[in-house]
């Protein structure tokens, strides 16, 4: 009974590592791009979801669409006025170009909000709910039930959309895709806002369980590359599962061994899985 | 060819004569970003408060008294660089810093080495002291001071047959949980559970959940302000009912952990902490303080305030009574100190503050001192009544 309350909780965790690692895995299969900033954006996504509900009232449980739907505009102009710049260029430059964005971003944060941590208060965040003998928060299992609609929403647009059809095609061949008439350069950036309105919106979600500070995002960059790569580079499905899959390991961890392990458990996995696995659950063999 | 000598020369040079001149300035380290922003804060609003009174008076040599500030963004490595920055390039002849026990011992080598002197202001892991190094002063009580406290206090109300130890895992955490073990071990109380966590997790319940298992009497934390709200939070939802929280200060005893938008709220409630200071200390002059800091800053000051401003002032006395900017006439200067203070009287033995530690208890809503006996404003209630009899 213990070890399945220790696998729900973690489950319930895992549901928001999984809707923010799909941002990332996007980002990723379609513009082989590993985007540094994604938790810099989890970040924002957190200070816009607090703004909402502190000045306008605005609950994050239906918020989070409002503020996946400003972080994918901003996102948009990200892309526009700096990622497009380093697309199909070395890796080494993507990669200070992301990290720069995520300093900018938390420096502007630290200016224009302080260093000071602020989260907000539902009532909905501290109540608690039976499932048989096993228990849980109820805003956690709102959060949960949101990001798995939400992954799963993303996954059906993918498969059954002319943009979806667009998107996985760049993601299967950038070279050929525009020989068949897709706008490269729109796909991108379409799907850096996808990515980056997914970060958004699991911010908005996690807000009213946790906390949010300018530097809050760093952890939860770790997390989403080693989800990524468990469930393949560039895998929505392999993301969403994979998310799912670090959280319930979490939480064994924690009621097995000790929370302070969590990490090293994140990082043995991510190891294991580079070495036995390399292409990860749901990707293919590199050809 | 002969300006390249001469410049060769000249910077071969400088680094002696740089040691001849320092700026009359003290450095202060402290996290104003990063996980414990908030102790950060409390810092900065103790040396505001003591530059204030200092100034009032007259400055340091006749001269207002200035600091330059560091933000070692709540990271140990961080916290090293400021010591470089500080004394290399500002030439601080003194530094104040840091907050938490992780940073404040990776700055202990860095100070001693460059051998300008270091206040302690609030670390309290015993290993900061352990280099016996001249160059270190220490202002608060430590963790063994804590842990005895807290054993002493549970000795009157009837000393707990388990207990379960739950603390952060880097200096500070460990440092207090291992005093606890020592205490517990010599007053014959199991230890069901041990366990460490790491920060800025947003779930702490399967933890929780196993300590629940053990069914401790007490527990004990060692937590900061934001992990201590978030277990207080899953406590309830998993609903651990020990008879009596216990805790190692810090996260546990600042105001912001007792107000319902920014911490734990009414799951605060009943919780025991050690306390280094309160408003209501019987020094003299701590009410006053702690209405000045209101009236300014909009709360009331944490212990960690009053320890930042105390510390502020025995630098500005020394160097007062050395006469001069100099790291070594400061050091002889800090180790003579000898001031009353809304701290209690300030006397270093062997570098190390003797300060004695308080008890509280969030009593409705607020902090009440319940030990020791004669400082006490209140009676500690107990048990804890279970999370299912709780609004």
């Amino acid at each position: 009974m213990a070890t399945l309350q220790a696998i729900l909780n973690g489950l319930l965790v895992g549901g928001i590592y999984a809707l923010i690692a799909m941002g990332m895995a996007l980002v990723f299969g379609v513009m082989r791009l590993v985007n540094f900033a994604h938790a810099s954006f989890l970040m924002v996504g957190m200070y816009v979801a607090f703004f909402g509900y502190t000045l306008l009232k605005i609950n994050p449980y239906w918020g989070f669409v409002l503020v996946g739907g400003a972080l994918a505009l901003f996102g948009l102009g990200v892309y526009w006025t700096l990622i497009r710049r380093v697309m199909g260029q070395s890796d080494f430059l993507q990669i200070l170009l992301t990290e720069g964005i995520s300093l900018c971003l938390v420096g502007a944060a630290q200016l224009l909000f302080t260093g000071d941590y602020r989260s907000i208060n539902l009532p909905l965040a501290n109540r608690t709910a039976n499932l048989g003998p096993l228990n849980f928060n109820v805003a956690y299992a709102v959060s949960f039930a949101i990001a798995i609609f939400g992954a799963t929403s993303m996954f059906l647009y993918m498969r059954y959309t002319e943009m979806g059809r667009a998107i996985r095609a760049v993601a299967q061949n950038p070279g050929v895709a525009p020989l068949m008439g897709i706008r490269v350069q729109w796909v991108n950036g379409i799907s850096f806002a996808f990515g980056v309105a997914c970060a958004g919106a699991a911010g908005a979600l996690l807000l009213p369980i946790f906390y949010v500070n300018p530097t809050i995002g760093g952890p939860y960059n770790l997390k989403s590359f080693v989800i990524v790569v468990l469930g393949g580079m560039g895998s929505l499905e392999g993301a969403a599962l994979g998310g799912l899959i670090l959280g319930v390991t979490e939480g064994l961890t924690a009621y097995y061994w000790e929370d302070s392990y969590t990490q090293v458990v994140d990082f043995v996995l991510f190891l294991a899985v580079l070495l036995l696995r390399p292409q990860g659950l749901f990707g293919r063999k590199a050809p | 060819m002969r300006s390249r000598i001469l410049i060769t020369g000249l910077l071969l040079v400088a680094p002696l004569a740089r040691g001849q001149s320092y700026s009359a300035k003290v450095g202060v380290i402290a996290p104003l970003t990063g996980a414990e922003q908030a102790f950060g804060a409390q810092h900065e609003r103790g040396y505001a408060m003591a530059l204030e009174d200092i100034n009032a008076k007259g400055g340091v040599l006749g001269k207002p008294l200035e600091i330059i500030k560091y933000d070692d963004q709540s990271k140990a490595d961080v916290a090293v660089q400021g010591a470089s920055k500080l004394v290399d390039q500002d030439k601080v002849p003194v530094v104040i810093g840091a907050y938490s026990s992780q940073s404040t011992l990776a700055l202990v080598p860095a100070m001693n080495k460059r051998q300008v002197p270091l206040v302690i202001p609030t670390a309290t892991a015993d290993n900061v002291m352990a280099s016996k190094s001249p160059w270190v002063f220490r202002v608060c009580g430590g963790a063994d001071d804590y842990a005895r406290a807290t054993v002493d206090f549970l000795k009157t109300i009837g000393l707990p047959k388990s207990l379960a130890l739950i603390y952060e895992n880097t200096n500070f955490g460990q440092a207090n949980a291992e005093s606890m073990r020592v205490q517990a071990k010599a007053a014959k109380m199991a230890i069901v559970a041990d366990e460490a966590y790491a920060q800025a997790a947003p779930s702490y319940t399967a933890m929780l959940q196993k300590v629940k298992e053990k069914n401790p009497e007490a527990i004990y934390f060692a937590s900061y302000l934001l992990d201590a709200t978030q277990l207080m939070k899953q406590s309830r939802q998993v609903g651990l009912n020990p008879k009596i929280y216990t805790s190692a200060g810090t996260g546990f005893a600042i105001p912001a952990f007792i107000s319902p938008e920014k911490g734990a709220g009414k799951d605060a409630e009943y919780t025991f902490s050690t306390q280094q200071w309160m408003p209501e200390s019987k020094w003299p002059g701590s009410r006053e303080f702690s209405d000045r800091v209101k009236a300014r800053f909009g709360e009331y000051p944490s212990y960690h305030a009053v320890q930042a401003y105390v510390s502020l002032l025995i630098v500005a006395d020394a160097v007062n009574r050395a006469g001069k900017w100099e790291p070594k006439a400061i050091r002889e200067a800090i180790a003579k100190v000898e001031i009353p203070s809304i701290f209690g009287p300030i006397k270093f033995v062997n570098q190390q503050n003797q300060h004695p530690i308080l008890i509280t208890q969030v009593q409705n809503g607020a902090f009440a001192i319940v030990a020791p006996a004669d400082q006490a404003t209140a009676k500690p209630i107990l048990p804890t009544p279970p999370w299912s009899a709780r609004p």
